[in-house]
């Protein structure tokens, strides 16, 4: 048994549930927050630090944050969610996107009787300069088509925040 | 000893070390302070007030402890050592010496020298200032709600300039290992400068230094406490050791930018043009590079004093238009620039 893989399973999995049933904003935040955590440690357990860094510079540092400045700004904490929890249209997104993610999962796991656990790492895994390597070599083109993606929402911003002034 | 022995004694080693800076800091700061302004500054306790900083933590510890009626509890304990801790833990990755060789071992003086270096100090600061947004927002006070606002605002607009900085570091270095860093910096540049980062990257130093500046919230970017404005921020509705968390956590904060600004930009714990490990034996070389790295430091450290007490405070906005109309820009020239030189040269 694998206990450092299972105590932060445990460990995202129960912050997950307490992100989408707390009542309140910043609470709700702070789960996800921990969600991150866990799964930052997750990856370093799987040899993927810089993965792991990632994960929580870019999520809990500048995604998360945002949205906590979002709760900060709007919500006071005299004010619970309730009302938007109960909001019709977000339960049925919610339960859309929930589908579409177990279907992901599901097939995802077809191929798992097919894994073979590997006993010693190739030299070099994890390493930045591995997973720059595979970026600009074996995956250029996904790279390529995400930056063009962030070029888009990069224009879509500064269209919308000129049209405001 | 076996290895894990080695890393408990550098890890204490290093904990207690950092907090002893630390301590004496905050006594650095009310001397050099009161030094600027003509005054005496605290000087009772001990020979030249160096006790004012145990005066002062036993004051904290001792203070009532008052929670706010309208207070969110659980949220409001868990801001300041949600703060702290990772503040405390930033330094694992610094080298803060080459390397000391006891009983035939070679110790490499830095607890963990991984691969991820100075990505780690980035997550681990970005991950703090939820201690500041929470104990801003728990507090259920519009002071401290402004100022918790404007530590997230003021974070996500300079981790960018930071985060540019640092590119055009690793583009030089081609590496993240802060120990690796430093040992590329030994030796001269163009046959008569030290081979310092700041002498390849001197307006990279310059936005680093001033993003430090505006992570570790302190003058003249110290918007999310701003006496004048908030009372004092985030953290006005804390008292007693709670607060006393906060205040020293930024402290330890200013300890590890110091030491990670020498790492990157003055060569660690090299001197320049003389190679100390020709002339002493190994243990005293292990020592000397410790010492010549806190002396950099110390530099670093004194100078967060003393551009707090000669620069006033910056408007709002004005925070808001450096970073991003000139920080931002400035940090993507100094980019392009560094990666054709890089390119030119290989």
């Amino acid at each position: 048994m694998d206990y450092y893989f299972l105590l932060f399973a445990i460990m995202a999995v129960g912050a997950g549930i307490f992100t989408i049933t707390v009542k309140d904003a910043l609470p709700s935040a702070l789960g996800l927050l921990t969600v991150f955590i866990a799964l930052a440690a997750l990856y370093l357990h799987l040899h993927a630090p810089l993965i792991a860094i990632f994960q929580v510079s870019i999520y809990a540092g500048a995604i998360l944050v945002l949205v906590v400045f979002v709760i900060m700004l709007l919500i006071t904490p005299d004010e619970a969610l309730e009302t938007a929890q109960k909001n019709i249209s977000y339960r049925a997104m919610g339960a859309i996107l929930g589908v579409y993610l177990i279907a992901l999962l599901i097939i995802g796991l077809k191929g798992i009787n097919q894994l073979v656990a590997q006993k010693s790492l190739p030299e070099g895994f994890g390493k930045p300069s591995q997973i720059g390597d595979l970026f600009f070599r074996k995956y250029i083109l996904h790279f390529e088509i995400s930056s063009v993606l962030l070029l888009v929402a990069l224009v879509a911003a500064i269209y919308l925040a000129k049209k405001r002034a | 000893m076996a290895d894990w022995q080695i890393d408990l004694i550098k890890v204490v080693f290093i904990w207690v070390w950092v907090l002893l800076i630390a301590v004496i800091m905050t006594w650095v700061e009310r001397r050099a302070s009161a030094m600027m302004q003509d005054r005496l500054g605290p000087n009772r306790a001990g020979p030249f007030g160096l006790l004012q900083p145990l005066a002062d933590g036993i004051k904290l510890f001792t203070k009532e402890d008052i929670i706010p009626e309208r207070a969110r509890k659980i949220l409001f304990i868990l801001g300041p050592p949600l703060f702290a801790f990772p503040v405390f833990s930033a330094f694992a990755v610094v080298p803060f010496g080459d390397k000391i060789v006891i009983g035939g071992k070679e110790i490499i003086l830095q607890v963990s020298d991984v691969s991820i270096g100075f990505l780690y100090v980035l997550a681990l600061s970005a991950i703090a200032v939820f201690g500041m947004v929470i104990g801003g927002w728990a507090s259920n006070s519009k002071y401290s709600i402004l100022g918790g606002l404007r530590a997230t605002a003021q974070l996500i607009s300079y981790e960018v300039p930071m985060g540019l900085a640092l590119l055009t570091i690793v583009l030089l270095y081609g590496t993240f290992s802060l120990r690796e860093i430093v040992l590329q910096q030994q030796g001269t540049f163009l046959g008569f400068l030290p081979n310092w980062g700041f002498f390849k990257q001197p307006l990279g130093f310059l936005i680093f230094l001033v993003a430090a500046y505006a992570e570790a919230n302190r003058v003249p970017f110290d918007l999310p406490e701003c006496e004048s404005e908030l009372v004092t921020g985030y953290h006005t509705e804390y008292g007693s050791m709670r607060l006393g968390l906060y205040l020293f956590g930024e402290y330890v904060n200013l300890v590890t930018l110091a030491a990670i600004t020498v790492s990157l930009y003055f060569g660690g714990w090299g001197l320049p043009y003389v190679d100390m490990s020709k002339y002493l034996g190994p243990v005293a070389y292990g020592i000397a590079s410790f010492l010549v790295f806190t002396l950099k430091q110390a530099f670093f450290l004194f100078l967060f004093v003393w551009v707090r007490w000669t620069v006033p405070r910056f408007r709002y906005d004005q925070l808001m238009g450096l970073g991003w109309k000139a920080l931002i820009p400035l940090g993507l020239i100094n980019l392009f620039v560094t990666a054709l030189l890089v390119q030119l040269t290989i």
